[in-house]
């Protein structure tokens, strides 16, 4: 019975002595968190807990910075005041997204992250997720200490005990001499690490694996064997007058959406060279909702669609080049869509060089993404447009390099080969298809070392897990783009006890002694990245000042093209019954950041779902099976079976699923464990290769439903005026085409605003929907997470959302519009007058201010308010925030129960920015103040400023000819416009009903 | 003996009875140990009240997210019954004051309980405006009281501000107009008293009281100014709850009619309760039978049935005007009620308040107990549903479609609406067991004609 007794540690008597009871418990430790397995039911309580995990600080940084304790300075710091906040220079690497970021810190803690208005890549633009981050950092359930696993022989029983890094290290320095070590990380363009990494190789004997679940390596394979240079380039949209995308969601998850977006937009620009964006894909994407053009395939048919491409260019070029190729097209069979595709492809052909055709995202690894790449690569070639659109000398560098794969790692480990494995920046036990092989060759190892922050899938089957210091705490450097170094600066000391990873290679070498001398002796990874940014002539100061430094690029040309490659095109391929593509989403992406409760409920851009993945399914297919939203079915790929709910899905190709990676967390947290199914196992590896579209699957629905979280409650406009849209030849005729003027007018006189007049104009034109600004507005002003209950009841708090609504057709929707909505800030608020304690009032600069010390909670404004963006506290969010209260914006007053909430134009920073000018006695100019939403925006669709500046940039927008009020006719007069939005296209748009010319 | 007043007497009161009598049937209920038939419906309704104020306590304590209002759906059941018992209350106003000026010798026997009823429901309403805001502990705010926190002062201009006064002048005059015209009949209470407990709440609640001519003369001219006060209350109160919707922009409450329909509605949800009331106290005190007789039951299904039909008429004129008035928003809401998903609750409200009461066209309905017992239930039915119709189907579908929401129920919110019945219930039970439930006063001027 005492078997175990050589045991070291022991926690409890009833380990000791080997209670049953115990033993069941201590296996399931870490994979049952302790509330109600059945997915979907929230309770109250568990709202809470999330209110909790968002915005609580962990314990431990309750320690290092103790509440009770205020010891002023008897010098001040120079950079510190408080109650004035510092800003840092720094960046996050999102898995192949890449932001300059400048950290907001006050008091020594950062309460905010935004886009580096400087930075090329993302030039003030932020994603919801680089947002998010910030949130991680002060997530309670990352590891307070690194941790160790005491396993029994059969790697089941698992006991985790604190580990002292002094202890740790000469035992892992020992077992590292023994024998062969293994590096898996994901493919990250930090150089520093990657030398770091390098030179730790040469000290014990390692070989370095990747496993990336956002991997585009094979975009910069084929570039290489087509061209000759493994790279990723970079796609200079705004210089595109035709955009074609064949399977690649490049505005929402495709390489790098926010940088995609900002040039996007800036291609849209309404006048005559406006460019057109046709999409050829099999779920709406992003992207698709912005198409002018927007053709439903299969997954597996984007290799025909960019053959048939091919063919066209060729045959209007009369080149007698690729004859062989143009053979071997004609053996196919014609496709229904065959002359959409060669108009398309005439129309690319038209414009040559400022045409692009970008093919084949993540979700879209089928087996002939090969082919499709290569054909991709071709196009581009015969368009010529290397130099002008894609940009070969300023590629994506994270995908240049290559590594032996993941499945070489397996295969040594079984083999005994590997001794030691040390895991950082990926957690192959969740995100890897294979998960239960690469766990029984992990038990193969000796001991494993994982770098995560918390107990997740791959920490539970490691011996040591060290945590990494989390983005904000941590130095580093970029290289996102070739030349473009990017510094990454930490913001707040460590809140727990963790450890740069590359600060262990530093350690252990020394320990160790061995390694290259700069690795050995280097003091510190602080000490070692400073010198090795000096090593490749990178100026520090410059680095820490700017927050990135440009290298001049040598021009890289496209060399000819590499026909060998062709014969290498397969066929395309079988159709299956059902064709199902995993996709990334905006929020959740590989999973990585789903603890953060931001990101849980920040809705999906397109479905406007959240708290759940689900299969998504095209009207046509569902009507066929009888499938009602959020029914259940039994999703069956070769061996692996998952039940999830349906979401009927409108503009989506039948025949094709859909399914979101990045949930079905085990172990990452309260917030993400059981929130939705985990996609990973459903992917498949083919030699080597991932294949993650076009899975042939079963289908057996069950009769449960879950109700699916949707923000929206209805997704047309029912002919009502609210999304303007028109097409640009339209516009160019009349630039307020589609707008219904009403004849208005007011019985009582004007309020008067003899300062400033705030207001703002929304270009839906530029906005693409991507969500960006909601989760900036809910960083901002300490906007509180509610739970999947509670939106399902309608009590999301987000003060602004984004409405997406779908036109025409719901099998073939003619088009899907996005528009943010804040408060409106009404002259004429309807609010205003129907609050009886006066707790919403108009200021002379325009506002409409809440005041929430007086309100009483009578939500008459709320019903009154015909936009509908007020928030109630139906709860106390705030009880669960603990002190100090992490991520919270200190200038934001913290809403207590009962009381109405709503946008307040970030009024905390228009009056911030005004007392600062009142001191330094200069005028406010325009431009000055930003709403965290604006500044956020990576399309620049919002402008903001005074109206009754003349000269400001949104009153000029404001009074041009395609800004409208929302429900003008209501004659609310808002502060806040938008501008119509322009399709470059053929299609007749109308505001539906009745007339059309408007009132005169 | 054919004389017109005989003939009178005999329709109002039954029996014969002699002053003695009336006085004897209406106050040996005050004096009487109670029954165990009584006991047993006050706990019933009593342990309905605990659970009532359990409720709303939680709802107080925890927050109104137990409820199941939502965004958009911003005022649910806590505002529906605050308008359905007000509604209510309508019914003890018009019968002790419109018809007393109106010289309705029939109403004498049921005023009095009318009038409590109309005081309680005002109680058991006034509660849910307090209790539906986030804050309730704040609810005072609403009041404009010199402050010492700056300039604040409340919002004239809001819907709601008048709705503090108009309930806090109709619960105000009511109680007043009741009391008087309690007070020579709770000092035949103190003077039939026969041990001193009661001999002491009586006097003191009896002011005095001597039954002088000059006592008698100064009562009158009270007792007819309080009628002349109370009367435009009775349009005033509901026209002024109507506001909270006319007022607001929204689709469906932003109407004209909606002050008249209202007061219609009220009346005839106040006549509704009225009747279910008193087919019970019939049932219960089998000696007030001749009291209220038949006839009177008749008189009220007369009201019922035509301010049914008015409310009916409302319901149509609404449907006109959004067609005619051209506005998208103004159709689909009514386009909405009518066939959306909350088109159950617009059926139940068209088929209870409309179509049912036209029963009472066959004199043989109006006066078959059970009949009006059912049908006027089914009034009460319907206008909480009317309510119903007005506050969540106008809110749930307003002008942005982004916006749209659904209201589903909660323990909370029936808890709320049955635990209100506990709390009014409960009141009326001790009423009736306490202050005379009759005014013997004025019954006795109808039976003095027959000696």
């Amino acid at each position: 019975m005492r078997e175990d007794k050589e045991m070291k540690y022991w926690m409890s008597l009833e380990q000791w002595k080997n209670d049953k009871t115990f033993q069941k418990l201590a296996g399931s430790e870490f994979v049952s968190p302790p509330f109600e397995p059945e997915s979907g039911a929230w309770d109250r309580r568990e709202f809470l807990k999330l209110m909790g995990a968002s915005l609580a600080l962990s314990s431990l940084g309750c320690l290092r910075r103790p509440a009770e304790t205020i010891i002023p300075h008897i010098e001040r710091p120079e950079d510190q005041v408080p109650g004035v906040s510092n800003y840092y220079a720094s960046s996050y690497y999102d898995g192949g997204e890449a932001f300059g970021l400048i950290v907001q810190t006050r008091e020594g803690r950062p309460i905010k992250a935004d886009g580096h208005p400087q930075h090329p890549i993302n030039r003030g633009g932020m994603s919801a997720r680089a947002h998010s981050h910030l949130l991680a950092l002060y997530d309670p359930e990352r590891l307070k200490t690194p941790r160790r696993n005491l396993f029994n022989k059969e790697k089941t029983n698992k006991e985790s005990i604190r580990a002292f890094l002094d202890e740790a290290d000469p035992a892992i320095v020992n077992k590292l001499k023994e024998g062969k070590t293994a590096l898996l990380t994901d493919y990250f363009p930090s150089p520093a690490s990657w030398e770091a990494m390098s030179d730790f190789s040469k000290a014990y004997d390692c070989s370095h694996f990747v496993w990336d679940p956002l991997d585009l390596t094979a975009h910069a394979q084929v570039y290489k064997e087509c061209f000759g240079q493994a790279l990723v380039p970079q796609y200079h949209l705004d210089k595109a007058r035709v955009i074609v995308s064949v399977h690649c969601d490049f505005l929402g998850s495709f390489l790098s959406p926010t940088e995609h977006l900002r040039k996007f937009s800036l291609s849209r620009k309404p006048q005559k060279d406006m460019s057109r964006l046709i999409v050829f894909e099999s779920l709406l994407s992003l992207t698709g909702t912005n198409a002018d053009e927007r053709h439903m395939i299969r997954p597996s048919e984007g290799v025909n669609v960019l053959w048939i491409m091919v063919d066209e260019i060729l045959s209007l070029k009369n080149s007698s080049a690729y004859s062989k190729l143009r053979a071997e097209f004609n053996k196919l069979k014609p496709l229904k869509y065959e002359e959409q595709v060669r108009k398309t492809a005439r129309e690319l052909f038209k414009h040559g060089k400022n045409a692009v055709v970008l093919a084949g995202d993540l979700s879209h690894q089928t087996k002939d993404h090969h082919s499709l790449l290569v054909l991709m690569n071709l196009l581009n070639h015969l368009l010529q447009n290397s130099g002008t659109i894609v940009d070969e000398a300023n590629h994506y560098t994270a995908w240049s390099r290559s590594r032996p794969s993941i499945e070489n790692l397996i295969q040594e480990l079984n083999q005994k080969k590997i001794k030691n494995v040390i895991i950082h920046r990926t957690n192959p036990l969740y995100s890897y298809p294979n998960a239960d092989q690469l766990s029984s060759a992990l038990k193969q190892a000796e001991m494993v070392i994982y770098t995560g922050d918390r107990m997740d899938e791959t920490a539970q089957a490691s011996d040591y897990i060290i945590p990494d210091h989390h983005e904000l705490e941590k130095w580093g450097e970029w290289e996102f783009q070739k030349g473009l170094h990017t510094i990454q600066q930490p913001t707040v000391r460590p809140l727990i006890t963790s450890r740069d990873f590359e600060e262990n290679l530093i350690v252990w070498a020394r320990l160790g002694e061995r390694g290259p001398r700069r690795l050995r002796e280097a003091s510190s990874w602080y000490h070692y990245l400073r010198a090795s940014t000096a090593e490749r002539g990178l100026s520090w100061k410059t680095l820490l000042k700017e927050g990135f430094s440009k290298k001049e690029t040598s021009p890289l040309r496209q060399n000819s093209f590499n026909q060998n490659v062709l014969q290498t095109i397969s066929k395309k391929e079988k159709e299956k019954n059902w064709e199902l593509v995993l996709y990334t989403t905006a929020g959740l992406k590989d999973g990585r950041l789903a603890n953060v409760s931001w990101l849980q409920e920040f809705p999906d851009p397109v479905t406007k779902i959240c708290w759940e993945n689900y299969l998504c399914i095209s009207p046509s297919d569902a009507r066929r099976l009888s499938l009602k939203e959020g029914q259940v079915v039994e999703l069956t790929v070769l061996n692996v079976t998952q039940k999830v709910p349906v979401h009927i899905q409108p503009g989506q190709a039948p025949h094709t699923l859909g399914l979101a990676l990045g949930y079905g967390r085990k172990g990452a947290g309260e917030i993400a464990d059981r929130v939705g199914v985990n996609a990973y196992p459903f992917m498949s590896i083919l030699k080597n290769k991932r294949v993650s579209a076009a899975l042939s699957v079963q289908l057996k629905s069950t009769d449960k439903v879950i109700p699916l979280a949707v923000v929206q409650g209805h997704h047309s406009m029912e002919g009502r005026q609210i999304v303007v849209e028109t097409t640009l030849k339209d516009y160019l005729h009349d630039k307020s085409s589609g707008i219904h003027k009403h004849k208005i007018f007011s019985l009582w006189s004007k309020h008067d605003y003899p300062r400033e007049k705030w207001g703002m104009v929304i270009d839906l034109n530029s906005c693409t929907g991507c969500g960006a600004c909601i989760v900036a507005c809910q960083s901002e002003n300490n906007v509180p997470v509610v739970g999947k209950k509670y939106v399902l009841e309608g009590r999301e708090m987000h003060w602004l959302r984004v409405d997406r609504y779908y036109t025409g057709d719901p099998k073939k929707p003619k088009s899907v519009v996005h528009q943010p909505v804040v408060c409106m800030h009404c002259d004429n608020a309807p609010c205003e007058t129907v609050c009886p304690v006066a707790a919403t009032v108009q200021s002379d600069e325009g506002t409409n201010d809440m005041i929430y010390n007086r309100c009483v909670g009578t939500r008459y404004c709320s019903n009154n308010c015909p936009y509908k963006v007020r928030r109630f506290n139906w709860f106390d969010y705030s009880k669960n925030i603990k002190t100090p209260a992490g991520a919270l914006n200190p200038d934001v007053t913290v809403r207590s129960r009962g009381v109405m909430e709503k946008c307040t134009f970030c009024i905390h920073r228009i009056k911030s920015k005004q007392a600062q000018a009142r001191l330094k006695g200069e005028k406010l100019k325009d431009g000055d103040i930003q709403t965290a939403c604006q500044q956020s925006c990576p399309s620049k669709a919002i402008v903001f400023g005074d109206l009754n500046n003349e000269q400001s940039k949104v009153r000029k927008a404001f009074e041009e000819e395609n800004a409208y009020s929302l429900l003008e006719e209501l004659n609310t007069k808002p502060a806040v416009k938008y501008k119509t939005k322009i399709r470059n296209n053929e299609n007749k748009y109308g505001h539906g009903k009745g007339h059309n010319k408007g009132h005169s | 003996m054919n004389s017109p007043h005989k003939e009178k007497q005999s329709s109002l009161i039954l029996g014969n009875k002699t002053l003695k009598q009336i006085t004897e049937d209406i106050s040996v209920l005050t004096e009487k140990i109670p029954g165990v038939r009584y006991l047993l419906t006050l706990a019933g309704a009593k342990t309905l009240f605990i659970f009532y104020l359990i409720v709303m306590g939680t709802i107080v304590v925890v927050g109104m997210g137990l409820m199941a209002v939502n965004h958009p759906v911003g005022w649910g059941v806590d505002i529906i019954n605050l308008v359905f018992w007000i509604g209510i209350g309508h019914a003890g106003t018009l019968i002790s004051a419109i018809l007393f000026l109106f010289r309705q010798k029939w109403r004498t026997s049921i005023a009095r309980t009318a009038e409590a009823m109309t005081v309680f429901a005002v109680m058991t309403a006034a509660l849910f405006p307090l209790l539906h805001t986030g804050r309730p502990w704040l609810a005072y705010w609403l009041l404009p009281y010199p402050n010492q926190r700056g300039s604040l002062w409340v919002n004239f201009r809001s819907p709601l501000l008048w709705d503090v006064f108009a309930i806090s002048t109709y619960a105000t005059v009511s109680i007043v107009f009741w009391y008087v015209g309690m007070v020579p009949d709770l000092a035949t209470l103190r003077d039939r008293a026969t041990n001193k407990v009661r001999k002491f709440i009586y006097g003191i609640l009896s002011l005095g009281w001597r039954g002088t001519a000059r006592h008698w003369s100064h009562y009158e001219m009270t007792y007819m100014i309080l009628a002349a006060i109370s009367t435009p209350l009775v349009l005033s109160v509901h026209s002024v709850i109507s506001f909270d919707f006319a007022v607001a922009s929204l689709p469906g409450w932003h109407t004209t009619i909606f002050p008249p329909y209202f007061v219609a509605g009220a009346i005839f949800s106040g006549f509704g309760m009225v009747v279910t009331l008193m087919c019970l106290v019939r049932v219960f005190v089998p000696q007030f039978k001749d009291y209220i007789t038949i006839n009177h039951m008749e008189a009220m299904n007369k009201i019922i049935m035509v301010t049914g039909m008015l409310v009916g008429y409302a319901y149509l004129s609404e449907l006109f005007i959004a067609w005619y008035s051209g506005s998208p928003y103004e159709q689909f809401a009514f386009k909405n009620r009518i066939t959306g998903p909350y088109a159950w609750s617009y059926w139940i409200m068209m088929s209870c308040n409309v179509i049912i009461p036209q029963l009472f066209w066959f004199k043989k309905f109006r006066r078959s107990i059970p009949v009006m017992f059912v049908v006027s239930i089914l009034v009460n039915v319907g206008m909480w549903f009317e309510r119903y119709v007005i506050v969540v189907t106008s809110l749930h579908r307003d002008f942005l479609p982004a916006n749209w929401g659904s209201f589903n129920m909660t323990f909370y919110d029936f808890g709320a609406l049955i635990g209100s019945f506990g709390m009014f219930l409960t009141l009326f039970l001790l009423y009736m067991r306490t202050l005379p439930a009759i005014s013997i006063a004025e019954v006795k001027p109808t039976a003095v004609h027959k000696e």
